[in-house]
C-alpha cells in the first residue's frame, strides 16, 4: 500500500546519508591536529615501534583503502579496537547504548505525556490562570540549558532533600523489570526510579516546554479555524471537538517540529549523561575525545547518527500515518 | 527591506505584547551589561583572593567547617573552625571557591556568551544562507547534492558534533584588547578579555543548516513569483536576481531565525564550557562546572551564572517570539536547536 | 404586537394579530452582539429581531460587514472572543424542552417556547444538531481536513443518535471520549467514536443530496472533492441531526454560477422534503427573490428593513433597501455582487455610531431628524410584519428639512479615506 511505498522511499534516502554520516565521521580524524600513533605509542616509543603500530592500524595505506576497510568493517559490526584498552570498539558502544536509550525514551514519554495535556489546556483557558502559568513553564523550559537544570535538580532533590541518586544508572529498567517478574520484588524499579529521575527530568524539560509550546499555538490556530466552528456547529461536544479534530491537527506540526528537534535530544542526552555520570554513548563520546580513542569515538558517532536517522523515519512515518495525505503528494 | 506597514506591524505588536516589552528589556540591560562590562563589573573577574572565597550572596548566610593556613606573629598555623559567614555588600552575589566576585564574573561572562551567540550567528548565516539560496534558486543537481548535504548535517545532533569538534580541534582562544580599557575609561579591569575561536567556528559550522533550509525555502518560492521570472526575461544576472530579489524576501523569516539561533548558541557555547571545551575561562557554563564541587557548601556559584543563561536566553527568545509575531515569517518552531 | 416580549402578557402563542397562521418556529428578539477588540467595541449586531415560521424559508441579505453572519453563530451560540452575544432573547419552540426546562430554569420558558439563551450552556448546545444547523460559507475550509468526509458526516450523526438514546444526559454525547480515547483511537483506528449504523447512515446522507458513488466517497479525504460536491456533502452533514431550522450562511458564494443553482434547488427541494424551516443568509438579492418567502435587510448591524417579499421587494420603505433594489436590474439574475449606494458600511465601532440613523451618510433621502436620534424599528403598510427602521416609516420625505450640508460632508469624508 501507498504507505509501505513511502516508508521503503524513506528507508532508502536514510541510507544514503548514513553512508554521508560515515563518511564525515571517517574524515574528521584527518581534519583533526594529531596523529593516532601517540596515542598507543609510549612516549618513548622508537620509530620502528611507531612503524609497526601504524601498519598494524593500516595508517599507511592509501586514504581510500582505509576508508573501505571501514566502510567494509563497520557493514560487518567491526568498528575496530579501542587504543586505550584494545577491545572491541562495537562491544563497547553497543553495551553503552541501553543506557542512553532508556534515559531518552523515558525523557520522551515524560515529556509527552505532560506536555500535550498542559499545551491543550493552556489553549483552551487561554488567558487564564493556567494558561499563564503554562506559558511561563514553557517559557523558561526552553530558555533554561539542561545540565544546569540537572546540577539544581542535584541541589534540591539530592543534597538537600536527599531523595535521589545523583550519579549512576543502578540496576537497569530490564533488570529491574526481570527482578520485580522473577522475585515480586518492586526493589529493583524503585531503585531504577532513583536513578533515571532526575536525569530524565532535566533531560526532558526542554522537550516538555517545547511541545507545550507547539501545542498551544497549534491549538490555538486549530481552535480558530473555519472547520472548527463547522464542528461545533454541527453539535459535537467540546472533547471531540479538541482531541478528534483540533487537537490531531495539531500533532501534525508538532511531529514535524519534534522530528527536527530529536537532535537536541540526543545532544542533551551527552550533556545530561555528564551531569549524572550516567553510563551511556554520551561519556563515552566525551572520555574518547578527550582520550582520542579514535575507533570508539567513531563507532559511538556512528551508532547515533544511525539512531537519529532511524528515529527520523519513525517520526515520518508517524506523521504519514496522522497525517495520510502527505503519502499522495 | 524594512517597510513602514512591517515597522508598523513591529509597534503594534510591541504595545500589545507585555512579554514583548520584557523581552526587550532584557536584551537591552544584558547587551549594555556585556558592552560596558568594566563599568559595571565591581571588581577584576579574575582576580583571586582566597581570604574571600564562598562568600554567600547578599541575604544568605552560610556555616562552614574550615581549615586555613593563616600568619599568625610571623608562622603559618593552621586553625580548624566552624565558622558563620555572612553576605558582604561588597560581593553582592557572593564569591567563588577562589574569591572572585560572582557578580563581576556573571557581567564578564555576559560578553563571552553574546559574543559567541551573535559571531557564531552570524558565521552560520552567512554559511546557510548563501548554500539555501543557490541550492533554492538553481535547483536539480545543485539543490539534491547541497541538501543532502545539510542531511548529512542534521543527521549529527549539532551538540555531539560541536562537542566532538571543538574537544579534538582544541581550543584556539585569542585575546583581544578591551576596548574600553584601551580608551582608558576604565584602567584597572584586565586589559583584554578572551574570544574563544574554535567554539564560534565550530558553532557556526554546526548551525548553518537551519539558516540554509529556510532561505531554501525562500529562494523556491520566490524565484516562481511574476517579477522574478520577467527579470530573467530581461536578461538579469542570476547572482543580480539573487541579490535584488530574493536575498531581500528572505530577510524576514532570517532575521527571525537569527534571534532564535543567538539564544541556541549561547546555550550551546554554554555546554560546550560547562564541559570545558571552550578555551576561555570566564564563561557563565564554565563557572557553573565549577560549581559543581561546592553543590554542598556554596550553592550559588553554580546557580548564579544558570540564572544569567536563563534570563538572557529568554529575553533573546521572548525579542524572536515578538519579531515572529510581529513579522509572520511563517517558520514555525523551527531551528530553535537549544535546550543544551 | 410589543417588540419587548419578556414578561409582558404577550406571551409567544398568542400572535393573535397576525396574518400568519403558525406560530413561529424561532422568535429572535433584540439581539445583541458585540466585540471588544483593542480598537474598541465594535457592535456587530445590534438589537435584531425577526421570526421564523415553520417550513418558511426565511433570507437575510446585506453587504459584507452588516452582521448577517455573526447573526447566525449568535443563534448557534458560536460566537467566539472577543465577541460576545451581550443581549436579547432567541425563543424557541419546543413543548418538551419547554416541558423539562420549566421548572429549573422558569425565566427561559414562555409557553411552548424556550429562550435558549437563559438555559445552560450544556443545553443550549444540545440543540445544536436537532435544532439548529448551519451551512458555512466555504466547504473547503468548514471540513477538518485530515478526516475522511464520511467520518465527519457519521460523527455528525452519531452524536444525535447517542444524545436520542439518552435524551436526559448531555454528559452522553461525550461519553467515553477524552484524551485517553483519542490516543487509543490514534494507536487503533478499528476503536471510534462513530458506530457502524452511523456509518450507514452517512452514505444514505450523501446519496440523499446527490452525490454519485456516495459509499467511495465516504471514504475519501475534502481535498478530493470538488467544492460543489463539497458544498453537497456539508448540506448532508446539516441534514444529520435532522434540524428545525437550518441556517445557511452564503451557502453559493465559494461556488462556480452554474453550481450554485445546483445547491440552491437542491437545499429548496430538502426544505420541501424534510419540512424545516430555512435562514438563508446572503449578499445576493437574485438569491432571495429565488428562495425566500419572507426577508429581512441588515445594514451596519441592524435589520433596516423585514417583512414579506412583496412587503421588501414590491413597497421598500427604507433608502437601502431601494438603493439595493435598484441596483439589481433583474432580480432573477443572480450574478450581480451588491455594492449599489456610494460609500461604505460604517465601521461599526461603539463610540463611533452615535445616536443617528447609521444609513445617513449614504442615505439620499436623509433629514434632519435621522442625526438627531436614531429611528425605531416601526411597523409600516404592507404585510402586518413589514417593520421598518427609518423616518421615512411615518413621514414623507421633505427636500427642505434634507440633512444640510451633506453633499460637502460626503466629499470631505471621501478626501480623508484617500
Ligand atoms: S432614517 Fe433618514 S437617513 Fe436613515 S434611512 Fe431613513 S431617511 Fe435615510
Amino acid at each position: 500500500m501507498a504507505l509501505g511505498r513511502f516508508v521503503l522511499k524513506r528507508a532508502l534516502q536514510g541510507i544514503v546519508v548514513v553512508w554521508g554520516v560515515v563518511t564525515v565521521v571517517f574524515g574528521l580524524r584527518f581534519i583533526t591536529p594529531g596523529n593516532p600513533i601517540s596515542v598507543i605509542a609510549p612516549l618513548d616509543a622508537s620509530p620502528e615501534t611507531r612503524q609497526a603500530i601504524a601498519r598494524e592500524l593500516g595508517l599507511n595505506d592509501p586514504l581510500y583503502v582505509q576508508y573501505l576497510d571501514y566502510l567494509l568493517g563497520l557493514l560487518q559490526g567491526d568498528m575496530g579496537y579501542s587504543y586505550i584498552s584494545n577491545t572491541q570498539a562495537s562491544a563497547q558502544v553497543f553495551a553503552r547504548l541501553p543506557a542512553t536509550l532508556e534515559l531518552a525514551v523515558v525523557a520522551t514519554i515524560v515529556a509527552v505525556v505532560i506536555s500535550i495535556p498542559l499545551g491543550v489546556l493552556s489553549a483552551t483557558r487561554r488567558n487564564e490562570p493556567a494558561d499563564y502559568g503554562a506559558t511561563l513553564f514553557s517559557l523558561a523550559g526552553i530558555s533554561t540549558p539542561n545540565f544546569w537544570l540537572g546540577i539544581m535538580l542535584v541541589l534540591v532533590f539530592a543534597v538537600q532533600l536527599e531523595i535521589f541518586k545523583t550519579s549512576g544508572r543502578g540496576p537497569g529498567f530490564v533488570s529491574a523489570l526481570s527482578m520485580l517478574v522473577t522475585q515480586g520484588s518492586a526493589a529493583g524499579l524503585l531503585s531504577w526510579l532513583s536513578y533515571i529521575t532526575l536525569p530524565a527530568l532535566a533531560l526532558g524539560t526542554y522537550f516538555t516546554a517545547l511541545i507545550t509550546r507547539l501545542t498551544r499555538s497549534g491549538m490555538l490556530d486549530e481552535l480558530g479555524s473555519a472547520y472548527v466552528k463547522a464542528v461545533r456547529a454541527k453539535g459535537l461536544p467540546e472533547t471531540l471537538v479538541r482531541y478528534k479534530h483540533a487537537l490531531r491537527n495539531t500533532l501534525v506540526p508538532v511531529i514535524t517540529v519534534l522530528g527536527l528537534q530529536l537532535g537536541t535530544l540526543i545532544g542533551g542526552a551527552v550533556i545530561t549523561e555528564a551531569v549524572f555520570d550516567w553510563p551511556g554513548l554520551g561519556t563515552l563520546v566525551i572520555t574518547s575525545i578527550t582520550a582520542r580513542d579514535w575507533p570508539i569515538l567513531q563507532g559511538s558517532l556512528v551508532v547515533i547518527g544511525v539512531g537519529f536517522v532511524l528515529i527520523n523515519i519513525a517520526v515520518d512515518t508517524l506523521y504519514a500515518y496522522v497525517n495520510p495525505q502527505v503519502v499522495y503528494e | 527591506m524594512i517597510s513602514p506597514r512591517t515597522l508598523g506591524n513591529l509597534r503594534r505588536e510591541f504595545r500589545s505584547s507585555a512579554l514583548a516589552k520584557l523581552g526587550v528589556l532584557i536584551v537591552v540591560v544584558v547587551v549594555g551589561v556585556a558592552v560596558l562590562a568594566p563599568m559595571f563589573a565591581p571588581h577584576d573577574p579574575t582576580t583571586q583572593n582566597l581570604d574571600r572565597s564562598q562568600l554567600p550572596p547578599v541575604g544568605f548566610s552560610t556555616t562552614t567547617n574550615s581549615t586555613s593556613t593563616e600568619m599568625v606573629n610571623g608562622s603559618l598555623e593552621v586553625i580548624n573552625e566552624t565558622n558563620e559567614i555572612n553576605a558582604t555588600l561588597t560581593y553582592p552575589l557572593g564569591t567563588d571557591s577562589l574569591g572572585r566576585g560572582m557578580l563581576s564574573r556573571v557581567i564578564y561572562g555576559a560578553r563571552t556568551s553574546l559574543l559567541v551567540g551573535l559571531l557564531g550567528t552570524i558565521l552560520a548565516a552567512v554559511v546557510g544562507v548563501s548554500v539555501g539560496l543557490v541550492a533554492g534558486y538553481y535547483r536539480g543537481r545543485v539543490d539534491d547534492t547541497l541538501m543532502r548535504s545539510a542531511d548529512v548535517m542534521l543527521a549529527f545532533p549539532s551538540l555531539v558534533l560541536a562537542i566532538a569538534l571543538v574537544g579534538l580541534w582544541g581550543r584556539a582562544a585569542w585575546r583581544v584588547p578591551d576596548p574600553l580599557v584601551v580608551a582608558g575609561i576604565t584602567p584597572e579591569m584586565p586589559a583584554s578579555f578572551v574570544l574563544p575561536g574554535t567554539v564560534i567556528v565550530v558553532v557556526g559550522l554546526v548551525n548553518w543548516v537551519w539558516f540554509a533550509r529556510v532561505a531554501r525555502g525562500e529562494a523556491l518560492s520566490v524565484r516562481e513569483q511574476s517579477y522574478v521570472k520577467a527579470a530573467r526575461s530581461v536578461g538579469a544576472s542570476n547572482s543580480f536576481i539573487i541579490r535584488r530579489h530574493i536575498l531581500p524576501n528572505s530577510a524576514t523569516p532570517i532575521l527571525v531565525l537569527g534571534t532564535i539561533q543567538v539564544a541556541a548558541i549561547i546555550l550551546l557555547e554554554s555546554a560546550l564550557s560547562f564541559l570545558g571545551f571552550s578555551g576561555t575561562t570566564l564563561s557563565w557554563g564554565f563557572d557553573i562546572a565549577r560549581g559543581r564541587d561546592y553543590l554542598a557548601s556554596s550553592w550559588w556559584i553554580s546557580t548564579v551564572p544558570g540564572i544569567a543563561i536563563v534570563l538572557s536566553v529568554i529575553g533573546i527568545n521572548l525579542l524572536g517570539d515578538w519579531l515572529r509575531d510581529a513579522l509572520d515569517p511563517g517558520i514555525g518552531g523551527e531551528g530553535g536547536s537549544g535546550g543544551a | 404586537m410589543l417588540e419587548d416580549r419578556a414578561g409582558s402578557e404577550d406571551a409567544p402563542d398568542g400572535s393573535g394579530a397576525d396574518t400568519t397562521t403558525a406560530d413561529p418556529i424561532l422568535e429572535v428578539r433584540n439581539l445583541s452582539t458585540q466585540f471588544f477588540t483593542a480598537e474598541g467595541q465594535v457592535n456587530a449586531v445590534e438589537s435584531v429581531s425577526f421570526d421564523v415560521y415553520d417550513g418558511e424559508i426565511f433570507g437575510i441579505v446585506g453587504e459584507s460587514g452588516s452582521g448577517k453572519s455573526v447573526t447566525a453563530l449568535s443563534i448557534l451560540d458560536l460566537v467566539e472572543s472577543p465577541g460576545r452575544v451581550t443581549a436579547g432573547e432567541i425563543w424557541y419552540r419546543n413543548p418538551d424542552l419547554a416541558d423539562d426546562m420549566r421548572d429549573s430554569h422558569p425565566e427561559a420558558v414562555e409557553g411552548e417556547y424556550v429562550d435558549t439563551r437563559r438555559v445552560p450552556t450544556g443545553v443550549r448546545r444540545s440543540l445544536r444538531g436537532p435544532t439548529f444547523s448551519m451551512i458555512f460559507q466555504d466547504p473547503m475550509s468548514s471540513f477538518n481536513p485530515s478526516i475522511t468526509v464520511g467520518e465527519q458526516l457519521a460523527e455528525a450523526i452519531e452524536v444525535q443518535r447517542r444524545a436520542r438514546a439518552n435524551p436526559r444526559s448531555t454528559r452522553s454525547r461525550t461519553q467515553g471520549y477524552g484524551l485517553g480515547r483519542f490516543l487509543t483511537d490514534s494507536l487503533l483506528p478499528s476503536r471510534s467514536y462513530v458506530s457502524a449504523e452511523s456509518r450507514e447512515r452517512a452514505t444514505g446522507l450523501l446519496d440523499q443530496v446527490g452525490i454519485p458513488d456516495s459509499a467511495e466517497r465516504a471514504a475519501e479525504y475534502p481535498n478530493q472533492f470538488s467544492g460543489g460536491m463539497l458544498q453537497r456533502a456539508m448540506v448532508a452533514q446539516a441534514l444529520a441531526g435532522e434540524p428545525d431550522v437550518l441556517i445557511a450562511d452564503e451557502p453559493t458564494t465559494a461556488l462556480d454560477v452554474t453550481i450554485q443553482a445546483q445547491i440552491l434547488d437542491l437545499l429548496a427541494d430538502l426544505q420541501d422534503e424534510e419540512d424545516m424551516s430555512v435562514i438563508m443568509i446572503t449578499h445576493d438579492l437574485g438569491v432571495i427573490a429565488r428562495m425566500c418567502d419572507r426577508v429581512g435587510v441588515m445594514y451596519a448591524g441592524e435589520i433596516a428593513e423585514r417583512g414579506s417579499l412583496t412587503d421588501v421587494f414590491d413597497r421598500p420603505v427604507h433608502p437601502y433597501t431601494e438603493g439595493l433594489l435598484e441596483s439589481i436590474p433583474d432580480p432573477d439574475d443572480p450574478a450581480p455582487r451588491l455594492q449599489p449606494i456610494e460609500g461604505n458600511v460604517p465601521s461599526l465601532i461603539d463610540s463611533e455610531m452615535g445616536n443617528r440613523c447609521y444609513f445617513a451618510d449614504r442615505c439620499p433621502k436623509a433629514m434632519d431628524e435621522c442625526v438627531a436620534e436614531k429611528p425605531a424599528e416601526v411597523d409600516t403598510a404592507g404585510s402586518a410584519e413589514h417593520r421598518v427602521r427609518c423616518v421615512l416609516a411615518e413621514r414623507e420625505y421633505d427636500p427642505t428639512r434634507a440633512l444640510s450640508g451633506t453633499e460637502e460632508d460626503r466629499e470631505r469624508e471621501a478626501s480623508a479615506d484617500d
